[in-house]
């Protein structure tokens, strides 16, 4: 059946991937959105659901591919190897940083790895010579080679698009391996899992690198893609949270409830966003307040106590 | 039954998929044209909220002006305005997509930039690409105006009209002033005018003898403070929102700091900076676009800024400031703009903006061939007896310049 | 005398600090939720005061009378309706459980208040007092006695108290104080009340210093952060010497680095502590 979820949630994403013929720039925006969302969401999956380690550090990723990206950009690389480049460092310097900061657990760890955005945010700050600081950065360079409004909507969505389903991929395929394993049983029973022969720092921090990869990646195109960031926006706390919401919507652990459940969350986020101008952000607390308190699984439950419920009338 | 199972799960899923997607996409009823749509995205909640409350009283207030009068004239027939708010919670990304919502969803004729430089500058690619007009009411970066874009126009001058004319009148009524201590915001607009000031400090032969940035967050400024009052500044010159300058002016007065001069911008424009810091706020100069002090003759809506402020009044029972002023013009220079070219054509709408040269409540206006405003100059001002005062220009002035901030 | 003064600013700061954390970290110690709301519930206290002062002419300290039972029922009844239905969930939920319950209470104080800064001004002002050319603000000197004693008060009801006994109790090792007898929901939720209780004092505390919105919510939340770990958690005696620690460290550091590395420094030192020495400058180890 998980299976079965997984190709679901495959064959969404392709459908998704028709976007452009609709040729509505404001819907190619949001989906363009929605997938930035569900990389940071699938992503934070590997850290957060498989191995249970509560990461705030998907804002900091994101901020760091973005910064990463725009500066090289700027340089005058080419797009894709940019985002590679900031793909690599945020890979390399979760790897290095996971391995001192998941020897925390709990809410240690989640503090830690909320302040990590912090520090980076503060010091992209300070950095004016390389990152413009404060007066946020510039990134003039059309690297599209399209010149037309559609065009360039269209390549960064089928950018955002195909990083998306790479993401999706990968860590399916981590989940299915020896790593994917190891770190549930870590999640489990981490000092068990040593015993059984799994390196329990290396596979977390191995975790921890792959819950960043991607989104740093999603950082950089991001960058290219709005011409212009500042720092308060890329290290945004909230691309700490929201991400984690989702995947809670979607049921802890799936990354095809992860992406299903950044969709869903999106899709009310912009409802509620629409048709309530003052109190908004007001309503959306109450539904995360009231889904937590009445389907702690996520969405995935919801169908699962339905089918119980017709079972047993069947 | 497995296989049952699975399909009404995935179904159910797939269904609440949809209707999210659904309800996202759903295209707003067009309406009838008989009211002229203006967009106006706002940051009404996060950091930047209290500015949004300036922006909405002052578009508000022309609204309401029109409607009264029956609507504006457009060609034979008279059409009334609404403006369409949405917030992008002070985030720039989102404040470029609620710009292309309210175009493409809420099907707007025409636009109001989102707040400040920095999301009035994502949001123009937005406006140029589907060719809407749009007036930013609160971006003075040259940065913004420098894209080469057509549809795009500004109602504030360069920030460095706001600190030449400050250094002018210092060196004119001070010349015994030389040390000069510049505290910034390390914020887009704040520091901005930072630099702005220690560029003019240095062209005018000023020594400056502390420069530092304070972080968004900054909590606390007494050590920053403590720091500035040991190198004994004779000018003290501070950026950043109300919040920061409110907290600052506190500190400073706990501190005991004095300064012939004390320079903060942007807060004393606003009436609530007076109100916050009480008596300690005498003789804090400024400088800003606006001042309700003027005296034009405008061909506006308005009439006269001595009508504005009176309408304001009225309406707010408060003094209106530039923020509030220059929403309330930029929706008047629409109008002029619409009535002028007598259809809602947004090409000659737009072309009637930019060889517009008139006269309005708010002073000349007349956009440069970038979009930005060049025609006004922007008045330095001074806290005196709890009331701001215009001291410079000479055409306007209400006092003279004094010394001495305690 | 620079240094002197920076001090001096610094042990002012810290003891405003130590009382804006101290709730967050017996919440945080005691229930094992990271109250996102704290930040809020610290500004709200400040509208009280601001409030009780500009209608009725109330000095803050004595809105404190006021504000400590208002919030302690605010926070008691949150925790028996709504926290403890999740209570042992995995952190995640609890977390962001508090992160739905804060964007709630945010916006309603947007909607009530609006987003303008508002400032409590004493009038006359209590002004400050000068040793030789050391300065040091009244104001802040009143906030800092009152915020000291009442994370005294703190101190001494979970010292001496039955209650606070029994949240000690709970804290150290829940299944036992059960087994002992111990109602541990109402010990929960008293000792959120107590928590929330605290961050309302703070907040009108701070009204007399700090200008007043909603939208401050999150520095306050970002010091009871720092703080908490640097003190060591659910310590008391922890907050006042984590709070001093990190006034010390940011006034100092601003003056050798620059006031824009301060907020980087204080973030910096909170990561250093987490991995060096989690159970913070007084407490014992006991992470998770």
């Amino acid at each position: 059946m998980k299976q079965r979820v997984y190709y679901g949630a495959l064959a969404l994403l392709v459908l998704l991937g028709c976007l452009p013929f609709l040729d509505s720039s404001y819907a190619l925006r949001i989906g363009t959105f929605a997938c930035m969302y569900a990389i940071m969401s699938v992503s934070w999956t590997v850290i957060g659901g498989f191995t249970g380690y509560p990461s705030f550090a998907t804002a900091a990723f994101f901020g760091l591919g973005a910064y990463c990206g725009g500066v090289l950009i700027n340089k005058g690389w080419p797009l894709f190897a940019a985002a590679g480049a900031a793909g690599v460092v945020a890979f390399a310097g979760a790897l290095a940083l996971g391995l001192v900061l998941l020897r925390l657990r709990g809410h240690y760890f989640a503090i830690a790895s909320l302040a990590v955005a912090e520090v980076l945010r503060e010091l992209t700050n300070t950095a004016t010579e390389l990152t413009g600081g404060g007066m946020g950065l510039n990134i003039p360079v059309s690297v599209t080679g399209s010149s037309s409004v559609m065009g360039e909507a269209s390549f960064f969505f089928w950018a955002m698009w195909a990083l998306l389903l790479l993401t999706f991929i990968v860590v399916r395929l981590i989940q299915e391996s020896k790593l994917g394993f190891g770190l549930v049983c870590i999640k489990q029973n981490e000092s068990a899992a040593d015993m059984i022969g799994v390196n329990a720092t290396i596979y977390k921090s191995l975790a921890f690198a792959f819950s960043g990869v991607f989104v740093a990646m999603a950082g950089a195109l991001y960058a290219a893609w709005v011409h212009y960031i500042e720092p308060p926006d890329v290290f945004d706390v909230l691309f700490a949270v929201k991400p984690i919401v989702m995947a809670l919507l979607g049921g802890l652990g799936s990354p095809a409830g992860a992406l299903l459940g950044a969709f869903a969350f999106l899709g009310i986020e912009e409802a509620v966003w629409r048709n309530y101008l003052q109190i908004h952000s007001g309503v959306l607390g109450l539904l995360v307040v009231v889904l937590l308190l009445f389907l702690p699984d996520g969405m995935m439950s919801i169908s699962k106590r339905l089918s119980q419920l017709g079972g047993r009338r069947g | 039954m497995l296989g049952l199972r699975f399909r009404s799960h995935s179904v159910r899923l797939l269904s609440m998929f949809a209707c999210a997607v659904a309800s996202t996409l759903t295209v707003m009823t067009v309406q009838a044209q008989e009211v002229i749509r203006f967009g106006a995205p706002l940051p009404l909640t996060g950091p930047l909220a209290p500015e949004a409350l300036k922006q909405q009283q002052g578009y508000d207030l022309w609204a309401e002006q029109v409607n009264q009068a029956g609507g504006m004239k457009v060609g034979s027939k008279k059409m009334k305005v609404e403006i369409v708010y949405a917030d992008y919670q002070s985030n720039t990304p989102r404040a470029v997509q609620t710009a292309e919502k309210l175009i493409t969803q809420d099907k707007v004729n025409f636009l109001f930039s989102p707040f400040g430089s920095g999301a009035a500058k994502a949001a123009s690619t937005v406006s140029e690409k589907y060719g809407v007009p749009t007036i930013a009411s609160t971006a003075s970066s040259a940065e913004v105006y420098d894209q080469g874009y057509k549809f795009l126009f500004g109602t504030f001058t360069p920030n460095d009209t706001l600190t030449t004319p400050l250094v002018k009148i210092v060196k004119q009524k001070a010349p015994e002033v030389k040390r000069v201590a510049i505290l910034a915001r390390n914020d887009l607009f704040p520091l901005a005018i930072a630099q702005e000031m220690d560029k003019a400090a240095k062209q005018y032969g000023l020594d400056v003898v502390f420069f530092e940035k304070y972080a968004i967050n900054t909590m606390d400024h007494s050590s920053a403070l403590s720091q500035i009052k040991a190198k004994a500044p004779q000018w003290i010159f501070v950026t950043g929102y109300i919040n920061d300058l409110v907290l600052i002016k506190k500190q400073m007065e706990d501190q005991k700091m004095q300064a012939p001069v004390v320079t903060m911008i942007a807060g004393p424009a606003y009436k609530e900076f007076v109100t916050a810091t009480g008596k300690t706020s005498e003789n804090i100069s400024s400088a800003a676009w606006w001042h309700p002090a003027e005296r034009y003759q405008g061909q506006d809506i308005f009439g006269s800024t001595e009508n504005y402020t009176k309408l304001f009044r009225e309406k707010y029972k408060a003094e209106p400031d530039y923020a509030q002023a220059s929403a309330s013009v930029s929706g008047a220079l629409f109008q002029m703009a619409i009535e002028k070219a007598g259809s809602l054509d947004r090409k000659k709408v737009r072309d009637e903006l930019a060889g517009m040269s008139v006269q309005t409540f708010y002073g000349p206006v007349k956009f440069g061939p970038n979009g930005q405003i060049n025609s006004l100059e922007p008045p330095v001002f001074q806290i005196q007896n709890g009331q701001p005062v215009v001291v410079y220009p000479a055409a306007i002035k209400q006092g003279d310049f004094r010394l001495g901030v305690k | 005398m620079l240094i002197l003064q920076i001090l001096l600013n610094a042990i002012v700061l810290g003891s405003l600090y130590a009382c804006i954390a101290a709730g967050f970290s017996l919440v945080w110690g005691v229930l094992n939720v990271i109250n996102l709301m704290h930040g809020s519930f610290i500004v709200l206290g400040s509208y009280l005061a601001w409030g009780a002062y500009k209608a009725l002419g109330v000095a803050p300290w004595t809105s404190l009378l006021i504000a400590a039972p208002v919030f302690f029922i605010l926070g008691y009844g949150i925790q028996r309706g709504v926290l403890n239905r999740v209570i042992a969930a995995p952190v995640l939920v609890t977390l962001t459980l508090t992160f739905g319950l804060d964007l709630i209470l945010n916006n309603a104080m947007l909607v009530a208040f609006k987003a303008d800064y508002r400032q409590l001004v004493l009038d006359p002002s209590l002004g400050s007092l000068s040793v030789g050319s050391l300065v040091v603000p009244v104001d802040r000197i009143v906030a800092m006695i009152f915020s000291l004693l009442l994370t005294l008060a703190l101190f001494f009801v979970l010292r001496r108290s039955r209650v606070g006994r029994a949240i000690v109790a709970v804290r150290m090792d829940r299944d036992a104080a059960r087994l002992m007898g111990v109602d541990v929901p109402s010990i929960y939720a008293t000792a959120f009340g107590l928590g929330t209780a605290m961050a309302g004092c703070a907040g009108v505390l701070l009204a007399m210093i700090f200008p007043i919105s909603p939208i401050a919510s999150g520095s306050y939340l970002g010091k009871a952060f720092v703080v908490c770990v640097l003190g060591g958690l659910g310590s008391v005696p922890g907050a006042v010497v984590g709070g001093l620690f990190l006034a010390i460290v940011e006034s100092f550091g601003s003056l050798v680095l620059g006031p824009e590395n301060a907020v980087t420094l204080s973030f910096g030192l909170l990561i250093v502590f987490l991995i060096v020495r989690p159970q913070g400058l007084l407490g014992k180890r006991g992470f998770e």
